[in-house]
């Protein structure tokens, strides 16, 4: 019992006191996904390992999901320039994800930093499938592209990538293949099982476990030479010249002085070379990719040129059967306004006396409260929108109104902050820090 | 061993103490706003972690049911759903709740979640290899058939006025479509907006119209003040609540444990076929929403449905080592801590870890009804509060719902503007439920359509003749011409 309790208090520690001991700033590093995915899994690695072997103390991280990483990305370039103190996980997938949807803030504004782990790509069919070589499904596709149903991750991403590069690697239309994006992983591999699709495309880690298991056959591997413990050829031994890894690393912001900057890679590349990291890399089963600052930087460019190369080839008209349904907005509105007309007449009768000013006091105080939030904090903002709201549902002591509101906001904040380390908003006002 | 042996471990005092602290903590977790099961168990993971398997797995097993009966409290009591599979139990809880009965509901959520809990811990074990395989069978165009078939189940709920209900499945539908699609990676009405790249969070849609529009709708009407709201009703269930519930909770579990099982399943498509049964099958119509005081079978029917599901998904996880949720994602994560390696011969090969987490998966759900039948007690005090204070409050646990799940100022200005469009949609006269259906059922009915499509390469009648597809897609026009039918006769009977 004692041992859960100290483990609950970990959780809900606040880290802050520790920054004053030793006079530094604490190392932010901002994870551009939520918990639990690939990219926090690395930000939290970073941080034990860090912080254990006295690199650097206290390490935070922050959570910033969304759109492959591209709103992190963005958040972080703009809010953090010149920050010597703080870092931004990546990997192939935000450039995939940049490139994608043409976003306005591109991974060229960041500072490289460190490539740090990676993962090479399997091709697989399950275990029941005719296939039983990468070349039996490379004659398969190459009578019929879009015959062959490839099974993986969202589009975009990874998977789609190494599919698009075997067929251009083959001489295909890469816009012809048939690739099924799926939500999650999960997903991916029950569709590949389940004979869904006719192959499946995912991390070597993920479809190694299944092959163990004897439920499907990796026919081959993105990696430049064959993986031990893994009975499967690489693309270009099967004749098919692609190698793609799907890589980790951490970026600084722009602006940084080249001595801030020196100092980070040399913190980062000292972490790689510690006990803790590497036990953190066979626990989690991340192959060691370490790069220093330049090399990372050229590799970088390496990537986003040959990735905006697989997006644009995959744009265009004469895409394959993977097409959306483009006018469905359309439709639904028009559908919309059309039963709405045809139904006006079955509307209920009018309420006898509407009050509109509470209504509008508490619209206005929902946008009160978003316009606050940010600068003065997450307890004013909450603050107003209780009164108002209990004002606008009659509620006319103010004397008592107001100590109510700010009781119930900070006791919400202090609880969310303490317990579960969910940063509701500070505010700007009082850190002086923007974003 | 076999699940006895593992029931004896399980049962010693020291365990059922874990088992207690654990659904303890989880439900004081899961209650909070916008924190669903899977970000309860991640968060309390590292508190299992160093404890031997069998005390982690069953301190583990009560953080999980009481994480999700948390979800549960917050949609009866406040209308504010914690995940996406306790949106349907708001529907008819929270009217519960607004008429005075919301310890009724709370009950049979309770008692239903543990009964379809142990019904599908014990499916687990009996059936469970053998129905992953048949999960698996159901490909893109099985699902996309069976949400056709949710769609014309669903033309029960679009209310008395078939237009506006039409209508509202449409905004629904509109809602549901922001976002990047999936298939091609195309931003459809996002404006520029990045964060709308990912869509509008499903909560963040129910809660606007649930939570925030009702607030505001019971400002205009000024009828702010149910006296029913101020009881909270009796705790128990009453006889005949017993044997009402019971039917819906079994139906429930039947629907919730095979669809859980389907990789993709998820728990939203089980708890609104359901409520939608179950409004069917009703002999009470008039007690359903939205113009009566609410039908314990659609608290019954969805919260069992939820609860099977959620057993259903530990079944391609056991014995296949697939997680097809983020809960399931982060609860493979825990047992593969304990050594417990999934895959189809887990059963026979990792036996007594096995039969200890299914053991305590049993004595976790039987701890969580000890523990919530008397806090029900309490909760719903909390529906008590004076009403000005009450949807002051619902407003601010509205908004850090809403922000703790993507820490995303857009989503709060989505959430403000949903809940001044759902204001507004209720002046007008239509109905909100079918608005938060669509923007369900549409992006999952879309994204299986267009894998379907996919998958055959573009060739519809591939899709369509495929049996399964053939059977659920004849089922559903069946219903929906049924739905047709009973409506043309009701509207020429006089009046």
């Amino acid at each position: 019992m004692r041992r859960l309790l100290l483990a609950v208090l970990c959780v809900g520690a606040p880290r802050v006191g520790l920054a004053q001991e030793r006079g530094d700033a604490p190392l932010t590093i901002v994870a551009p996904a939520a918990p639990g995915g690939g990219w926090d899994q690395l930000a939290r690695a970073m941080q034990h390992t860090l912080e254990t072997e006295g690199i650097a103390r206290p390490v935070l991280v922050e959570n910033i999901p969304g759109a492959a990483g591209t709103i992190g990305l963005a958040r972080f370039v703009s809010g953090r320039a010149g920050d010597p103190r703080s870092l931004l996980v990546t990997g192939l997938v935000m450039v995939g994800g940049i490139a994608q949807n043409a976003t306005p803030v591109r991974l060229e504004a960041a500072t490289p930093v460190a490539r740090l782990v990676g993962e090479y790509e399997a091709i697989a069919v399950a275990a029941a499938s005719p296939l039983k070589s990468l070349g039996d499904l490379l004659q398969l596709l190459e009578r019929d592209v879009g015959a062959v149903s490839w099974g993986g991750g969202s589009a975009g991403g990874t998977d789609q990538m190494l599919v698009d590069l075997v067929a251009q690697a083959r001489g295909l239309d890469a816009r012809r293949t048939s690739y099924v994006a799926f939500a999650g992983g999960g997903e991916a591999r029950g569709a590949l099982l389940g004979g869904q699709v006719t192959a499946g495309v995912s991390g070597v880690g993920e479809l190694a476990e299944l092959a163990a298991r004897g439920l499907v056959r990796i026919l081959a591997v993105s990696a430049p030479a064959r993986l031990p413990g893994i009975d499967a050829p690489t693309l270009r031994e099967s004749g098919v010249d692609v190698v793609l890894v799907n890589w980790r690393g951490v970026m600084a912001p722009p602006g940084l002085r080249a001595a801030d900057r020196r100092r980070l890679e040399e913190e980062i590349l000292r972490m790689t070379r510690t006990p803790t990291w590497q036990d953190e890399l066979r626990r989690r089963g991340w192959q060691d990719m370490t790069m220093g600052a330049d090399a990372f930087g050229r590799y970088l460019v390496a990537e986003v040129n040959r990735v905006d190369r697989l997006a644009q080839a995959r744009r265009g008209e004469g895409a394959g059967a993977s097409r959306s349904l483009p006018r469905l907005p359309l439709v639904l509105a028009a559908v919309l306004v059309v039963a709405l007309i045809a139904g006006r007449r079955q509307a209920p009768g009018r309420i006898s006396t509407p009050q509109w000013r509470p209504v509008a006091l508490i619209i206005g105080a929902m946008l009160v409260n978003l316009l606050l939030s940010e600068r003065a904090g997450f307890v004013v903002g909450a603050t107003v929108l209780f009164a108002a709201t209990a004002f606008a549902f009659g509620e006319r002591r103010v004397s008592r109104l107001l100590p109510i509101a700010g009781v119930f906001a900070l006791a919400t904040f202090l609880l969310f902050r303490g317990a579960l380390g969910v940063a509701l908003p500070i505010g700007s006002w009082w850190t002086g820090v923007a974003g | 061993m076999n699940l006895l042996d593992g029931l004896l471990i399980a049962l010693q005092p020291m365990h059922l103490l874990w088992a207690l602290a654990g659904a303890a903590l989880g439900t004081a977790v899961g209650v909070l706003p916008g924190v669903g099961p899977a970000m309860t168990v991640a968060l309390l993971l590292p508190a299992t972690f160093g404890l031997e398997p069998t005390s982690g797995m069953i301190l583990l097993a009560g953080i999980y049911y009481g994480a999700m009966y948390g979800g549960s409290t917050t949609s009866i009591l406040f209308n504010i759903p914690g995940e996406s599979a306790t949106i349907v139990t708001a529907i008819e809880g929270h009217a519960m709740t607004r008429s005075g009965r919301a310890g009724t509901a709370l009950a049979t959520a309770a008692v239903g979640s543990f009964v379809a809990g142990t019904i599908g811990t014990l499916l687990i074990a009996t059936v469970g290899p053998t129905l992953a395989q048949l999960a698996l069978r159901m490909g893109p165009a099985e699902q996309f058939a069976l949400i056709l078939l949710a769609f014309a189940m669903v033309t029960t709920v679009l209310g008395d006025q078939p237009w506006l209900g039409l209508a509202s499945l449409a905004l629904g539908l509109l809602i549901g479509a922001v976002g990047i699609d999936v298939q091609s990676g195309e931003a459809r009405l996002t404006f520029g907006v990045p964060q709308l790249l990912d869509g509008i969070d499903i909560i963040v849609v129910a809660v606007a119209f649930f939570a925030v529009s009702e607030s505001l709708y019971l400002a205009w009407t000024g009828d702010a003040a149910p006296a029913a709201l101020g009881q909270g009703g009796a705790v128990k269930l009453t006889r005949e609540g017993w044997k009402r519930s019971i039917p819906a909770w079994l139906r429930g579990t039947a629907l919730g444990f095979p669809l859980g099982a389907i990789p993709a399943g998820g728990a939203e498509l089980p708890t609104l076929l359901s409520y939608a049964l179950e409004k069917r099958l009703s002999r009470h119509p008039d007690e359903w929403t939205p113009n009566g005081p609410g039908a314990i079978e659609g608290v019954a029917g969805p919260e069992a449905a939820n609860n099977a599901s959620a057993a259903g998904t530990l079944v391609p996880m056991l014995a296949l080592g697939i997680p097809t949720t983020a809960t399931a994602a982060v609860l493979l994560v825990a047992l593969q801590q304990y050594g417990l390696q999934p895959g189809p011969l887990l059963f026979q090969n990792a036996g007594d870890l096995v039969w200890a987490l299914l053991a305590s998966l049993v004595v976790g759900n039987a701890m969580l009804l000890v523990l919530n039948l008397p806090l029900v007690h309490w909760w719903t005090r909390l529906a008590s509060i004076r009403p000005a204070y009450l949807h002051a409050g619902i407003l601010v646990l509205a908004t850090v719902g809403t922000w703790t799940l993507h820490r995303s100022m857009v989503d709060l200005a989505v959430l403000a503007s949903l809940g001044t469009l759902g204001f507004i949609w209720r002046v007008l006269g239509c109905p909100s439920v079918p608005v938060v259906i669509g923007a369900m059922l549409g992006p999952l009915a879309e994204q299986h359509l267009q894998r379907a499509l996919v998958v055959a390469n573009g060739d519809w009648g591939q899709v369509l003749r495929r049996p399964g597809t053939a059977t659920l897609t004849a089922l559903a026009l069946a219903v929906a011409a049924g739905a047709l039918v009973v409506r043309a006769r009701a509207a020429r009977r006089p009046a």
